[in-house]
This record gives C-alpha cells, structure tokens and sequence, in this order.
C-alpha cells in the first residue's frame, strides 16, 4: 500500500487554490458567514411558525406572515451565499457555433430534397392522393373540437319571452301595479315565470321606469308603448350586453355602467354618449283592467349587442 | 443629408393636420347631450303600504309603518322655529314660501319644496347637502351638517306644514332583518350606481352617486324613499321588509367589511390590486433582482 | 473489481475513491445513462450576471408558484353550474342559491385552513406573473436579445404572454361572481361580434346563448389542464433554447460575441436563483398576508341581470377594456348584415395588429437593419435610438389604454366630469405614442457617447512625476470596471494520471 493520503490529492489544471477567482466576493467573509447564519436561523424560526400557525388554524394574515417572512430570510441568506461567499469568478465559456460545417448541412438538405423527391417523383400519383387525404381530414378533424360543443345558434338571438300579454313581474316573481311605481322610480322586471331562470335574466330583463303620470310617447309609431308615464326598455346594453342598470332620473338617462354608454330615457333610449351604437329597444307596455303592467309584445328588434346576422 | 430647415419646419405642421382630421372625428365621436334635464313633477311619492296608518283629526296621515320600519310626521310643535330656520338658511334660494321663487331673483330658479314630504328636507339637510355651499353647482355634494338633526326635523315640519305630504320620517328596526335578502336586493337595486362595495363613483354630466360609508340606517331609508336628486326612488315596488334588509346590509358589511385577506385596498377592485402588483410586486421583485445581479 | 479490500476503514474508504460514495452512485448512473460528461457540461455552463436577466426568473417562479397553489386550489374548486343554497360562515349569503362553483370557492376562503392564503397567493402571483412577463420582455426587446439566432425564443415568450393573459381571465372568472361574470358576458358579446361565424363560435363556446351551464366547466378545464400544459411545454422549450443557445450578455471587459462570462450553474447560479425563487414565493405571501384580493363573497354570485359600477378586469386586461370604452360607436349596418366594428375593432383588431407587430418585430428590424449577423452580445438601448423610440411608443399606447380603462373611478377620484375624462383619455391616446417617439428619440441622442451622439465623454488626467499633467478619455461604461479579474474557464478538479501511478494504488484514473 502507498503513503498516499486517504484521497488522492486534487490537482488544479492551471489554478492555484489561493487564485481570486476562487475567494469569496465579500471583503469579510466571517462576517457574511455570521449575517446568513442569522438569516438561515430567521427563516427557520419563521417557518416552523408558520407551521404552528397553520396547526392551530390562525387567522390567514398571520399565516401568511409567517410564510413570506420565512420564505424570505431562507431566500436572502441563499442569495447571499452564493452572491458573497461562493467563488466571485468571473468564468468564461466558449461559445461554439450552433451551425453545423457546410458538409454537415448538404447531407442533410440531401436526405431530405434527395431522398424524398425520388420517392415521389416515382409516385406522383400516391403523393398527391395522400396529400389530399391529409388536407380533408384535418378539416373534419375540426368539427368533433367545434361542432360536438354546442347546437347552431339558428334565430335564437333574434326573439325574447316577452309576448302579447306576459305579466311584467319583478325578481320576487310579483306583478307589478300600476301604482306601485311613483315618478321617478325604477324597478327590473322579466316576463312572468321566468325571472329565475338563465334565460329570463339573460336574455328578458328589461327596465321599468315610470317618468311622468300620463301617457308618454317617445317617437313616432311609440304611441301607445307608454302607459301613464311607464317607459319599459331592455336592459341588455347594445354594447356588450351589460346590463344597463344605472337610472339618472333628473337627467332621465340610462348609464351602463361598463362602459359609460348613456342612453336618453325620453326619446327611445338613443345612447348620446359612450360606445353603444343603437338605441335599447323599447318593450311596449300597455295597463290591463286589472290595472297589471303588461306587455302587447316582444321587442320589435333582437335585443342586445351586434352580431352579423342582425338585420 | 441634411433636409432642408424648409422641409423640417413643413413636417410638423403637416403631421398635426393629417392627425387632426382622425383626432377630432375619434373624440367627437360621441356627442356629450344638450338636453336640459327634464323637471319631473315629485308630488306623487306612493301610497304607504303598511299594516298601521294613524291620521290625526283632520284626517292627515301622521304615522304609519310596520315592524320593520316606522313612519313618523314630525310634530306639528316644531313648526315655528321651523320657519325661523328656514327663512334663515333657505329662503335666500328657495324664497319665504319654499316654493322655488327666491326674492328677487328668477322664477323656478330652484327647486320647489312644496308637498315633497318631510323625509325628503331632512335627508338633504341631514346629509350636509344643503344649505349648498355652491349654488351652481350641477348637484349639491354630501357634507357636514350644518343644522343640527332636532334643527332638520324642524324645518321638515314647517315645509311639511305648508302641504301635508308623504314620505315621513322613517325609524327602521333592524332587529329580525335579513342580510342575505338585503345583499341580494344590493346588488339588484343599488350596486349599478354605488357599485357592489358601496364606495360611489362618477356617473353622467358632473354627477356622481356618493359612498355610503359614513351614512346611517334612517337616512339610507329616506334616499332610498324619498330618491333624493339623480338616484330613482323606491316606493311601492320594495315593501318596508325589503328596504330594511338593505338598509341592515348597509351598515353593517358595507359600512363595516369583514375583509379577511388583509387591507381592503379602498374597495376599488382591480384598479387598485393592479396598480399595488405592479409596484409592490413587480417593483419589489426587481429590486431585490437588482441586488442578485451584478451591475455590469 | 478483484482487489481484495483488508477489512478497516482507511482501506474501505480508500477503495471507494477519492469521491467517497456520491461518487460511486454517480458512477453507477453513468453506467445506465451515460450522465458524466452531459451534467459535468451542464454543470459548468456560464449564466451571465446582470441584474437585468433576473426579471424573466421572476415570471418563472411565479408560474411555480401558480402551479403550486393551483393544485391546493383545485382540490378544493368545484367546476359546476348547479344552484345550490349556500350553508356556511358568511352571513349575507346564508339561504341564497348560488352556483356550485361560487359555493365552492367561498368555502374555499372561509372554511379551509390556509384555504384564502393560498387563494390570494394565486391571484397575486397572477398579476404578478403578467407583469414579469411584460417587464422581462421588454428588457429583451430594448436590449436587442430576440435578434439571430433568439428569434424563435422571442415568438415563444410571445405565445406564453398571450396565453397568460387568457389562463388568468379564465381563472378569475371560474369563482362565478359577479364581477368576473360581467367580464364573461362581455367576452362573450365580443365573440358574437365577428363577422359571419360570430354566432357560431359563440354558441359552440358557451353550449348554447349567454350564459348556460357549460362556461364553468369548460373554463375550468382550460385553465388547470389545457392552457398549463401548453404553457409548462412552451416554458420548457423557451429554457432549452436558452441553454443551448446560452445566454446573451452586455458587453465589456473580456466578453466578446464567442464567449459568455459569469457564473457557472453549479453551484453559484444554483444558489442565487433558488434563493430568489424562495424571495419570489416569500414576497408573494406577504402580499397575500396584508392585500386582499378579489373578495368574492363582497361581490356576490353572478346572476345576468346583476350589474355594479367601478368593474374593471383585472390589469393585464385591462388594456382592452379601456380601447373598448374610448373607441367611438361607429357601426356598420347594412344589407341585412351588421358588423359591430365599435367592439371588432377595439377587442379583435387592434390587439390583433398589437401582437401581430410584436411577433414580427425580429422580422420588420431585420429588413430595416439589413442586419444578418449573429448577435450574442446585448445593445444598451440608447445606442439604439429608433428600435428604443419605437417601443416606448407602443408602450405608451398601452399604458393609455390601462388608464383608460378606470375612466370612472378616474373621474370620481378627482371629482370632474365622466365626459371629460373620456374625452382626455380619446386625445391621450392619441397624442401620447406620437409625442413619446421623438421625446424618447431625442433622449437616446443626447445620452450616447457613440458617434453622432452628444454625450461627453470624461476624461482620466493622471500627473506624471515631472509634473505634467496628462488627460486621456474615460472609458465610456464606467461599469465595465466592476471586475478587476479577468475571466476564465471554470477550474478542472481532475488532473490527468501521472505516468508513474502504481497500479493499485487507489488513485481513480480518469480518460478525458
């Protein structure tokens, strides 16, 4: 057996073990040593609180507090590790090139060009039909992603629930009076039966505002849509669909409150500002013998945002 | 190559005029309205709906209510030092008769106070809303009283006196309400302009629906009553156990969030969560980045 | 090995080699894998240490900590549209019916331990996540680092970004309240809006019209399986890239377009990123600690006629929000057809263009440069003054429009009209990229040194011991100084074996 030491000692290829590259950046290390030590220690007092925390089911911020505090301290005494008491370097390393030589490359450009235009060269034929056969079932491949997902949209954006004579009821499932509105009062309502259903609140809901307590026309045509003074318009915002909620009543406008389009209450719901391009449409309203807000028929126009299909 | 000072000093120019064209088509776009706001006749504020009406000898309604809030005209013994306060701190705008003609100034300039009920002069009073501190203002902001609450119901009373209306001064009760159907009614009826925190923001022309942080339960009931300005009032279609259930939501997880998570960061949602990610978060994180690294 | 080995420790010890046991496990993986000379490689690889290269290390343990909470999250989420009558801490929702998945989430927060922790830590780390993003990418795009060969590397960041962007709106909208259920009415209105197959794709989106009980559960796989998937495979290609391509680096003293100069992985690199990655996850925390975030049981279940005021999508959307509001209500109609162009062009168009011109920027520089030429060494963005302009041109265009999108709680903060703020916000967006170019152009001019530039350049005057004073220039980047050492290849730890090794003598001979 040989007089070597218990490992075979290691040599450095061209690096003594006192070269700079291989010191510590910090000027003192001992005291870097002490102030990560202290970190290290932090952040495990933190964690095992956090676990305490955790155990005891304390509130959230405490939990948290814990965590982060922990987390960090661990965080900053690793940077700090590395940053101050690692070998500072700085190294270097070649970069070599990515290309391959010329060679390299021709033969690769030759199994592909060369080798594949003789195959189909000779099959022209076979080429083309597996091309083909590839392009159509790409396209049909669609149709299980998109197809499959949902029925075809048809005229379902075209129409409401609101037909001749559906009662106007409120989120209760209550029909709403003639007097139960004073001037200046606003109330969501759908058509009876539907107010708790996806599409009666999606697809229904219309403001009831009541502005006077005579008749009101607001255009041309519009004359009996206004029973002493009720003026009923879809909430949906021609917009995006949001619903227009906000009610102004000394300024008698309609503010969506996405994206600010202000829709004038007095003359059909022109909007007068903001993005909205159409006016809400006008549901027309008439009061039965009952003295009951109804309604004498759908909107005469889909309700909501633009879609291509819209007329 | 240096261009010519001529065609250098031609370039701006040219290139202000091509944007201004789009410019101006881009912002006016939108045509702001010039309608002048349509003055709604305020005298029919609904029948109360409620299982007590007391009326006083002359057949005046003077109470009337439920468990769930009580409707009190106030005395008719505050009435003189009702109109003290008024011809004192009101009459200056709203003229001796309250009826919108100030002394020498312009017809209907203000609004008439006649018939409008007493809970609609001690909400605006109450509030600090009036007497405005800036007549010409598009709509008279929440501020410090300046009348005491006894004052404010006094000068309730003699407007009241003048015209017996309703709404009356409402007392809720908000011992067996229902937080859940208030947060439900909330966010149906309040929330669009108040915004589901509660916390008010900008709406159209110059006006702007306030925070209801500060505000309490009576007041919430005579706004939601009375609809004070721009807000729509609430009359017969929420019944007095509805409008209590909101006004308990109110003051309680409005006016006092549980928030769990930490600071509210001021109920403004995504704004301020995005703006606190990117500095805090983002900012913070680079910085630190910037101590990892080195600075060559 | 038939070396009898004498039974004391020294001799054992001695028999295993001169690296103990890791080194014969390390032995044993090399038989089977062949592991020695890739991870030695690996492990010597160089990663260049400025500052700025932090920034992308920021979104990427924020994606780990997104993954992290995501799975606690997702143990506890119920993907379901189904009503059901809500049984738990927080009073104002006692006895009203909400949708599984809005139950389910609040629950979350009120009901399980470190549940609205971990909730809060995720959403944070959300925003934060985008944010890195968009910072880190505009580190690369300023500092020249997506030219040849990255340019691959660039179009890849750019698909994360982007799909970042979308797993977050899916994410924030899977708790169904009210909020972020505006934001689904109104993605899907925006899908509606395209022109011919605009009701087709939203039906098959959404199972059918606005809002159906398909949304939840599709959103929700899409957000934790889908979109992740596609997003982790991005990620690992964006980091092989990186590897094999190795890192850019700015230039100075001792780095050249064939070298990288910095620290190696192993272990330097190693400890100064998990470091940061634990400060990642620590400060992500504390903010979840003290900020709350989307506070769903103050919003309430999404029901469609429900609506509040003040909500704005979160920030990385937030920039669409605001082009939709500022941008006229120009429609077209006619023929029977409508093409709503006031929501085409705002949320379809122009981010379209926006990223469109991000993903072909390599390609747009390269024919205006005429510039071929490898890059691996970084430019400093003033010495670019065109490619920098351009980009705070663009930048600001966006930082409008996130502006633009709080038009409201603008106008309520300072007290002034609605409409004013609107109308500023139209003439900002406008004006700002066009005044920000030539500011930002200038700028870049006056700060260079190169030629053409008008920055003067200091000089060094030294004393000679005659007397004379002697001034020679600066270097123009006094932080090239930094480092007093020159670079140099990573130390070899094994020498090759001396010819006279006895044989037996327990020295491991290694063939390099």
């Amino acid at each position: 057996m040989s007089d070597h030491e218990q490992r075979t000692p290691v040599e450095l290829q061209g690096l003594a073990a006192n070269d700079p590259h291989l010191q510590p950046a910090s000027k003192n290390p001992k005291q870097a040593e002490r102030v990560i030590a202290v970190c290290f220690v932090l952040g495990i007092i933190f964690v095992a609180a956090f676990g305490a925390c955790f155990w005891i089911n304390a509130q959230p911020w405490k939990i948290g507090a814990t965590l982060g505090a922990g987390l960090s301290f661990l965080g900053i005494g690793l940077v700090a590790w590395g940053k101050y008491l690692m070998p500072q370097g700085p190294f270097v390393e070649d970069r070599h090139d990515l290309a391959n030589s010329t060679d390299d490359r021709d033969a690769f450009a030759a199994a592909i060009v060369q080798r594949g235009g003789d195959v189909v060269k000779r099959r022209k034929l076979l080429g083309g039909l597996l091309g083909a056969g590839m392009g159509i079932f790409g396209v049909v491949a669609m149709f299980p992603l998109l197809r499959s997902l949902g029925p075809l949209p048809k005229k379902t954006l075209d129409s409401t629930d609101w037909r001749k004579g559906t009662y106007a009821v409120d989120i209760t499932g209550r029909r709403v009076r003639v007097g139960d509105l004073a001037v200046g009062s606003i109330v969501t309502v759908y058509p009876e039966g539907t107010q708790n259903t996806d599409r009666g609140q999606a697809v229904d809901q219309t403001v009831l505002i009541r502005i006077s307590n005579e008749n009101f026309t607001t255009m041309k045509g519009r004359e009996n849509w206004g029973p002493q003074g009720y003026l009923a318009y879809s909430k949906l915002c021609t917009h995006l669909g949001c619903p227009v909620g906000l009610y102004e009543q000394e300024l008698q406008v309609l503010v969506c409150p996405c994206h600010q389009s202000t829709f004038n209450v007095l003359n059909g719901a022109e909007p007068e500002f903001g993005p909205a391009p159409r006016p809400l449409p006008q549901l027309p309203l008439y009061v039965d013998a009952s003295g009951y807000i109804r309604a004498q028929s759908d909107f005469d126009q889909p309700v909501g945002p633009g879609f291509w299909e819209r007329s | 190559m240096k261009t010519s000072l001529l065609k250098r000093s031609l370039i701006l120019p040219t290139l202000a005029l091509i944007s201004l064209g789009p410019i101006l088509l881009f912002v006016g776009g939108a045509n702001a309205s010039g309608h002048t706001p349509y003055q709604t006749t305020r005298k029919n504020a609904g029948t109360p709906n409620s299982s007590t009406v007391k009326k006083n000898k002359s057949g005046v309604v003077i109470s009337y209510g439920n468990s769930a809030i009580m409707y009190n005209a106030p005395s008719s013994t505050l009435d003189t030092l009702g109109e003290a306060l008024f011809m004192q701190n009101c009459a200056s705008c709203h003229g001796t008769k309250a009826n919108g003609v100030p002394a020498n100034g312009v017809a209907a300039a203000y609004p008439d106070l006649v018939g409008l009920g007493p809970a609609t002069i001690d909400f605006w009073i109450d509030s600090g809303r009036m007497p405005a501190a800036d007549p010409r203002v598009v709509e008279a902001p929440r501020r410090f009283a300046r009348l005491t609450p006894d004052q404010a119901l006094a000068v309730a009373a003699w407007v009241n006196s003048l015209d017996p209306s309703l709404p009356d001064i409402p007392t809720p009760n908000l011992k067996n309400a229902n937080a859940a159907d208030g947060a439900a009614l909330f966010a149906l009826n309040c929330a669009a302009c108040h915004t589901i925190e509660g916390d008010g923001d900008a709406l159209a022309n110059s006006t702007f629906a306030p925070s209801l942080r500060d505000i309490p339960a009576f007041q919430v009931v005579e706004a939601i009553r009375t609809g004070p300005g721009d807000m729509p009032r609430f009359t017969g279609n929420l019944s007095d156990y509805q409008v209590r259930d909101i006004v308990d939501y109110v003051t309680t997880e409005i006016q006092h969030p549980q928030n769990p998570g930490g600071l509210g960061l001021g109920g403004l949602g995504p704004v301020a969560e995005g703006f606190v990610a990117l500095l805090l978060g983002v900012g913070v994180l680079a910085l630190v980045g910037f101590w990892v690294g080195e600075r060559e | 090995m038939s070396i009898d080995v004498p039974n004391t420790r020294r001799a054992k010890a001695q028999a295993k080699g001169p690296f103990g046991s890791v080194g014969k496990i390390l032995d044993e993986l090399d038989d089977r894998l062949g592991v020695a000379k890739g991870g030695r490689t690996f492990m010597d690889k160089i990663f260049p240490d400025h500052w700025s290269f932090m920034l992308g290390e920021i979104a990427l343990y924020s994606f780990v900590i997104l993954l992290v909470t995501g799975v606690f999250l997702t143990l506890y989420y119920i993907p379901s549209s189904d009503l059901v009558t809500y049984h738990g801490s927080y009073l104002p929702l006692v006895g009203q019916r909400v949708s599984e998945a809005y139950a389910s989430t609040v629950n979350l927060s009120f009901a399980v331990r470190g549940g609205l922790l971990m909730r809060q830590m995720h959403h944070w780390s959300c925003d934060i996540f985008v944010g890195a993003i968009v910072v880190h990418m505009a580190r690369v795009f300023f500092t020249g680092a997506f030219r040849k060969p990255r340019e691959l590397n660039w179009s890849i960041g750019l698909t994360l970004l982007t799909l970042a962007i979308i797993n977050g709106f899916l994410g924030y909208s899977l708790p169904d309240d009210l909020i972020s259920g505006t934001g689904i009415r109104i993605a899907y209105s925006i899908v509606l809006a395209m022109p011919v197959v605009g009701t087709y794709i939203a039906f098959w989106l959404f199972g059918g019209n606005f809002p159906g009980t398909a949304i939840i559960p599709r959103f929700f796989i899409l957000h934790v399986l889908i979109i992740p998937g596609i997003m982790l495979a991005l990620v690992g290609a964006h980091l092989y890239l990186l590897v094999r391509q190795k890192h850019t680096q700015f230039p100075g003293k001792g780095r050249t377009e064939k070298n990288v100069v910095g620290s190696p992985m192993f272990p330097v690199f190693m400890a100064k990123t998990t470091g940061f990655l634990f400060i990642v996850g620590g400060i992500t925390a504390l903010l979840a600690a003290f900020a709350q975030i989307n506070p769903i049981w103050q919003f309430g279940p999404y029901e469609a006629s429900r609506i509040s005021y003040a909500v704005q999508p979160d920030l990385y959307m937030a920039f669409l929000d605001g082009a939709l509001r500022i941008w006229p209500s120009w429609t077209f109609h006619s023929f029977g057809h409508t093409i709503p162009f006031e929501v085409f062009v705002p949320a379809i168009v122009f981010p379209g263009l926006v990223f469109g011109l991000c993903y072909m920027w390599p390609t747009i520089e390269r024919i205006f440069t005429k510039d071929n030429e490898l890059h691996n060494l970084l430019d400093r963005p003033i010495n670019r003054p065109k490619r920098t302009a351009a980009g705070v041109s663009v930048g600001m265009l966006i930082v409008v429009l996130f502006f633009a999108s709080s038009t409201d709680v603008i106008a309520n903060f300072f007290h002034v009209s609605l409409e004013e703020v609107l109308i500023a916000m139209r003439v900002l967006v406008v004006i700002t990229p066009l005044i920000s170019y030539p500011v930002t152009y200038k700028i870049c001019k006056e700060l260079q040194a190169a030629k053409g530039g008008k920055r003067k350049v200091a000089n060094t005057v030294t004393r000679s011991e005659e007397g004379e004073y002697v001034a020679t220039p600066a270097p123009v980047y006094v932080d090239d100084l930094h480092s007093d050492l020159a670079a140099m290849q990573v130390p070899r730890f094994i020498a090759p074996a001396p010819d006279d090794v006895e044989e037996g003598s327990g020295t491991r001979v290694v063939e390099r």
